[in-house]
């Protein structure tokens, strides 16, 4: 047939009829279309765009592997794309656009009603997509969002790709102070280091007033304002945790003898409960001149203990530098060295996530990392790790790193240094620092390689590519070389590290490939492959369900060095969430035959539970204590347990998942799974006497609140809901975000899977996510009624 | 000269003028009058570093407006307690075995549960305890067998171990002793030793007591184990053919409840068997006829054992088969009418003043009802006077010397020992001993596992299942002083 109008009017109603009439896989409808007259594609109906969207699909994928040109298609595309973004199809656009891999083309086709149902599609489907296209999508939806002027969002996904640019751009895009003040608590929260210089804001005073923010200075005030308001200052001792006397007096045998091992274990819960309250009641209850009680409750400990007694000093007094130093400072007189070490790694506790222009941790800790005796040298390095974790600070590096390749230095030592120049360097890459992890872990004898603390050094340097995914190859080649006893579990901790949080579902088989195998006694790195499970597939809530099924499989199973591992695996993707499934199997495996599976599912019981205040594992516990009451070891992990369980009295969490668990704070992350692997030998290490590694988890405790602030960032209480959060992605309208909610007014706790929102049209938060520290601006629209 | 600020604690203290050519222990010193803190105290953050005293400050490079931050406090330094705490980790076992609260258990040594429980429902008498310590093979009299000589002296180093550690005790030396003294224990099930009554346990090791306890050369105590464990009886024999009536008196070491169906409680089986019928030749009928006896107690002793007679032999199984009845038995037992008039009489006015005493804890006696109640107890008070002489006699013998204020018996008990059995047969399934602490907390003494229990559950032990139930329960007199 001739070329004429007549010729392209009939391939359209071709098309058309090939909607229903064409086989299967022909993609009539497309080929007729495309010689038809190009007009209003919308004329023909919904579905018919949609059955032509999959056919160009397909047909893309052909010409693709044919390399045929594909230029009548992109056009055909952008009608589509125009189409349905006009029509409240933007999941459709999208889908479409991935398909045909020109997702730039949304940008011109977003406008301001469609763009957050559009940038909310992308967010949530970026999980699901294979490297490197979720970074594609994210970018997009960056622009989008920055096109939009939508700038908190933006530097949500900013800080979620780790691009520093980005953040920047963020900040030189945005006039308005208030904003950037908003801006500066988001960082604050995700716990990165970020110097703000005179581009980003121009004025002296108002960069430093920002700078604040991002250094948290003001954390421990919001904190406090919380506590107050919901009236939880009063000081719990030990035994308001342990509520002994609903056991009927089976638990507590009436010991006149102090019990070094149950003293240390009232130290740790004391320093957990009363965290960042600034009092409590064994450690800062003023001493009386002639005994110094204060000093008592400190030497009710032994040896070691001392260094953990002193050192809860520090959580005590968490995020407050000024009055935790000043209390920190009689522990530096003293002539013991184990109080000596308390008061370094206190001294670090206490500026956990601070930044100060004098830089006291460094001032003060610097000085003792090369003293005589390990344990003050392990107090100081332990300390630098966690106040300087995430800081990349070139002045510690230079300090710490020789330690690991001197040939004197003592294992512990070296573990601790190693550890914490990870953590100082967490998602770095950094290769100095890498190097001089591989040389000290090259240099270990055959018997040091065998001892449980050498298990940092690899950890040490996994965390330096914490979610750095391919970044680690190279180092994981060089690996390959290792000793063979530390070769398997370098390996899977690298493996596991670089791919936390990312979901990558190659890695989960891989790693359950290696947890399949049936291996001889001695052989250790199957812990952390299981750990790695775990860390891999924590960042969305399918995946942990997946998981949390696939582990069970293994605990029946599994070899005995796995089903150890198994409940830590828990406890790390349910951190802070207590599902109620999950408690009940940890509860069966608190009582299993094999002690270490039990400590670990105690642990574990305590994790998941931690900041919370669950009643129900509050009970378990308490069954526990008695039912192991003759067993220090084990009740002593139950008391650790209940110690985390109330976590600074349930005002927080240890969740590295924030704003509304889109992003992980890879220090809060680095913390606890330096915890979790320190579980996986239980005796020589937390029963030991490295029991302060426990501390490592403040890098993770964040207050779990909504504070509302005003513009001159005074505490503002306004009604909100608190309720269940609803997945709204890809829903029509303006869809309900929050389901079951009730009405509190601000300061508020979330609990995991809790969303708020105002309840009052007279404020407007300058950020959509509503936790941590809000600054609201007055409506200028609103009217009394 | 440039001025900086000072940070220290919450305060700020502004325009501190720094003199850079003097070194900075005068900036220190300067401070010093600011916060009262001693240089030597002062520690001074500079960029990441300590400001020494000898410092160089244009080597420092302070700026103008710079603030710089101060810790230290003039507080006192912490010291280490004069005297050092002590833990329990640290301290030897008999020390923590003291501080444990109670004894420790004894290890199985095969199908000796029976025996494991006897021991340790007896040990929780003190008085046999303290009677045991003065033991010695001087004191033996000479009518004691060497075998049972044997078997006292290993009781008394079974006890004194079980109190001295923290572990389990394996009384090895004690079953040996207790065989040979006993073959019935050596019997033999397929090469390995059979599980036993315990009842019968417990019976001959206190006879075995009592009589190498018999010490002849010390006065005070004629005979230990029957003061503690004694209950004497007086019966009354009544022929019911001919209506000839005798009585008769007899020394039991426990009192039997005896099980049928009509039994609910302790009591009711108490009673039951104190009744009992008996064949015997009748001097007036001039052959065996039968005699109804009627028993009551007369004295009263400091442990009261009931045993519970849940076994009776089952020809057709052949073997000691168990009554699963349930029988409550009360944690405060009061035998006041199991006595006989005498031994009621004398009990009359030590109760009246225990129950004065409790009504009194209770807050009761309101100062209202005080006047109608003091000519009660003025009544009560005549009677028991009346007969005083005679009461104060036969207690006091049980009581041994007790200077000053005398205690007197009440004829109320409160449970302080339960063995019980879990199982079918008496040849087989678990002993297994409760035993009331000092402290008032019950242990229950799993042979090598102690582990506490709630008084409730104790009560629980009645029967009517599978689960654990009384076989022997003991009862600790208790007294008031006048």
């Amino acid at each position: 047939m001739a070329d004429s109008d007549l010729k392209k009017y009939l391939s359209d109603i071709l098309s058309v009829l090939a909607l229903t009439m064409s086989a299967e896989g022909e993609r009539e409808s497309l080929g007729y279309r495309l010689i038809g007259t190009e007009g209003d594609i919308g004329s023909w109906g919904h579905e018919y765009v949609r059955n032509l969207a999959g056919e160009i699909a397909q047909e893309y994928t052909k010409r693709q592997s044919e390399e045929a040109p594909i230029d009548d298609l992109m056009e055909l595309v952008q009608q589509i794309v125009a189409f349905h973004m006009k029509h409240n199809a933007e999941t459709e656009a999208v889908d479409l656009l991935m398909d045909v891999e020109d997702l730039d083309l949304l940008l011109e086709h977003v406008d301001k009603t469609n763009f957050k149902r559009t940038c909310n599609y992308l967010t949530s489907a970026a999980k699901y997509l294979p490297g490197p296209d979720d970074m594609l999508v994210l970018d997009i939806s960056y622009m989008i969002y920055m096109k939009f002027e939508e700038y908190p969002n933006a530097l949500q996904i900013a800080l979620f790709l780790d691009n520093t640019q980005y953040v920047k751009q963020v900040f030189t895009s945005c006039a308005d102070l208030l904003r950037k003040k908003q801006f500066c608590y988001m960082i604050a929260r995700h716990g990165i280091t970020f110097d703000l210089d005179d581009e980003m804001v121009a004025d002296d005073d108002d960069r430093e007033a920002l700078q604040d923010i991002v250094n948290n200075t003001k954390l421990s005030e919001g904190y406090l304002t919380l506590a107050r308001d919901i009236e939880v200052m009063e000081a719990k001792t030990p035994e308001d945790i342990y509520k002994a006397h609903l056991l009927d007096g089976r638990a507590s045998s009436g010991a006149s003898v102090d019990s070094a091992r149950q003293n240390l274990a009232a130290t740790f819960v004391n320093a957990f409960v009363n965290a960042g309250f600034g009092q409590d009641k064994l450690m800062t209850v003023p001493s009386d001149s002639t005994t110094g009680s204060s000093g008592n409750w400190l030497f009710k400990n032994k040896e070691h203990g001392k260094t953990s007694a002193a050192a809860s000093l520090g959580m005590i007094q968490l995020w407050d530098v000024d009055s935790g130093l000043s209390q920190l400072d009689k522990y530096f007189h003293s002539n013991d060295n184990p109080i000596i070490a308390g008061a370094l790694l206190g001294v670090g506790i206490v500026n956990c996530g601070i930044k100060n222009d004098c830089d006291p941790a460094l001032a003060l800790l610097g000085d003792y990392i090369d003293k005589e005796d390990s344990s003050v040298r392990i107090g100081a390095i332990m300390g630098l790790g966690i106040s300087y974790a995430g800081s990349q600070n070139d002045q510690i590096r230079s300090k710490l790193s020789p330690i690991l390749n001197d040939a004197k230095a003592p294992l512990d030592v070296i573990a601790f240094a190693s550890l914490s120049l990870g953590m100082i360097y967490v998602g770095s890459c950094n290769e100095e620092v890498a190097q001089s992890i591989i040389f000290a872990l090259m240099d270990r004898s055959e018997a040091e390689l065998g001892d449980a603390l050498t298990r940092f050094l690899p950890l040490g340097l996994g965390l330096l590519y914490l979610g750095k995914q391919e970044s680690v190859e190279a180092t994981a080649e060089v690996s390959k070389t290792f000793n063979e006893k530390i070769r398997k579990y370098c390996d899977m901790t690298l493996l596991s590290c670089a791919y936390a949080g990312t979901g990558n579902v190659l890695k989960v088989q891989d790693l359950l490939a290696q947890c399949g195998e049936h291996l001889e006694k001695g052989d250790i790195h199957q812990g952390p492959a299981v750990l790695g499970l775990a860390m891999v597939a924590m960042s969305e809530e399918l995946g942990i369900d997946m998981e949390i099924r696939s582990l069970e499989r293994m605990l029946q199973y599994g070899e005995q060095n796995i089903r150890r591992a198994v409940p830590l695996a828990l406890g790390l993707l349910c951190i802070s969430n207590p599902k109620v499934t999950v408690m009940d199997t940890l509860s069966r495996l608190s009582h299993d035959t094999d002690s270490e599976v039990a400590m670990a599912a105690i642990i574990s019981l305590g994790l998941i539970g931690a900041g919370t205040n669950n009643a129900r594992i509050a009970g378990m516990l308490r069954n526990l204590s008695s039912y192991y009451y003759k067993d220090a070891s084990l009740l002593f992990c139950v008391r650790i347990a209940q110690g985390l369980v109330h976590m600074g009295k349930g005002l927080l969490t240890l969740s590295p998942f924030h704003s509304e668990r889109f992003l992980l704070s890879p220090t809060a992350l680095a913390g606890i799974v330096t915890l979790l692997h320190a579980c996986l030998d239980m005796k020589p290490i937390i029963l030991g006497k490295y029991h302060y590694v426990l501390y490592f988890l403040v890098l993770a405790m964040q207050p779990r609140m909504m504070l509302t602030v005003d513009e001159n960032l005074k505490p503002l209480s306004v009604p909100v809901r608190v309720g269940q959060a609803v997945d709204v992605v890809g829903q029509a309208g303006r869809p309900k975000t929050i389901t079951g909610f009730q009405t509190h007014s601000t300061p508020v706790l979330l609990a995991a899977g809790e969303r708020a929102e105002l309840a009052t049209d007279k404020y407007i938060p300058l950020s959509p996510i509503l936790e941590g520290f809000i600054i609201l601006k007055e409506n200028p629209d609103y009217r009394e009624e | 000269m440039p001025t900086v600020s000072v940070k220290w604690q919450k305060k700020v203290f502004d325009g501190i003028e720094i003199d850079i050519t003097l070194p900075a222990y005068v900036f220190k010193a300067q401070l010093y009058d600011l916060t009262g803190v001693p240089p030597e105290r002062q520690k001074i953050m500079v960029k990441g570093g300590l400001l020494k005293d000898d410092a160089d400050w244009s080597a420092i490079g302070v700026k103008d407006g710079q603030k710089l931050m101060m810790m230290g406090t003039a507080d006192e330094i912490v010291k280490a307690p004069e005297k050092a705490i002590v833990f329990a980790e640290d301290l030897p076992e008999e020390a923590l075995a003291t501080n444990l609260g109670y004894s420790a258990g004894l290890v199985n040594l095969g199908n000796t549960c029976y025996m494991n429980s006897t021991v340790q429902c007896l040990k929780s008498v003190p008085e046999l305890k303290s009677a045991l310590s003065n033991y010695s093979l001087a004191a033996r009299s000479t009518d004691v067998d060497q075998t049972s000589h044997m078997l006292t002296v290993a009781t008394r180093e079974l006890f004194g171990e079980l109190d001295r550690s923290v572990n389990a005790v394996s009384p090895t030396q004690f079953w040996m002793v207790l065989r040979k003294k006993y073959p019935q224990f050596s019997q033999l099930q397929n090469g390995i030793y059979m599980q036993q009554d315990a009842e019968e346990c417990w019976t001959q090791l206190l006879y075995t007591l009592s009589q190498s306890l018999k010490a002849p050369t010390s006065s005070e105590d004629p005979d230990a184990v029957k003061a503690l464990f004694g209950v004497n009886l007086r019966s009354r024999l009544h022929c019911q053919e001919s209506g000839e009536e005798s009585s008769e008196t007899e020394s039991v070491y426990s009192l039997k409840c005896h099980i049928s169906h009509e039994v609910n409680h302790l009591h009711e089986g108490l009673k039951h068997g104190l009744k009992g019928e008996l064949e015997k030749t009748s001097p007036t009928l001039g052959r065996t006829a039968l005699y109804l006896k009627d028993s009551l107690i007369d004295s009263l002793p400091r442990y009261l054992t009931v045993q519970f007679v849940r076994f009776f032999w089952k020809r057709e199984t052949n073997q000691k088969a168990k009554i699963l009845r349930k029988v409550d038995y009360p944690l405060e037992l009061d035998i006041f009418d199991l006595c006989s008039e005498d031994l009621r009489k004398k009990l009359e006015a030590p109760r009246q003043k225990l129950r004065d005493e409790e009504g009194k804890k209770l807050g009761l006696q309101t100062s209202a009802k005080s006047g109608s109640k003091d000519s009660d107890v003025k009544m009560t008070d005549a009677e028991a006077s009346s007969n005083g002489s005679g009461e104060s006699s036969t207690v006091n013998q049980q009581e041994g010397a007790s200077s000053g204020k005398e205690t007197h018996m009440t004829g109320i008990y409160d449970l302080v020992a339960v063995l019980t059995h879990k199982g079918r047969s008496a040849d087989s399934g678990h002993y297994v001993a409760w035993v009331k602490q000092e402290s008032g907390k019950w242990i229950q003494y799993d042979d090598d596992n102690p582990s506490m229990q709630r008084e409730e559950d104790i009560t629980k032990l009645s029967g009517g299942g599978d689960w654990h139930m009384a076989y022997i329960i003991m009862y600790k007199a208790r007294f008031v002083s006048m």
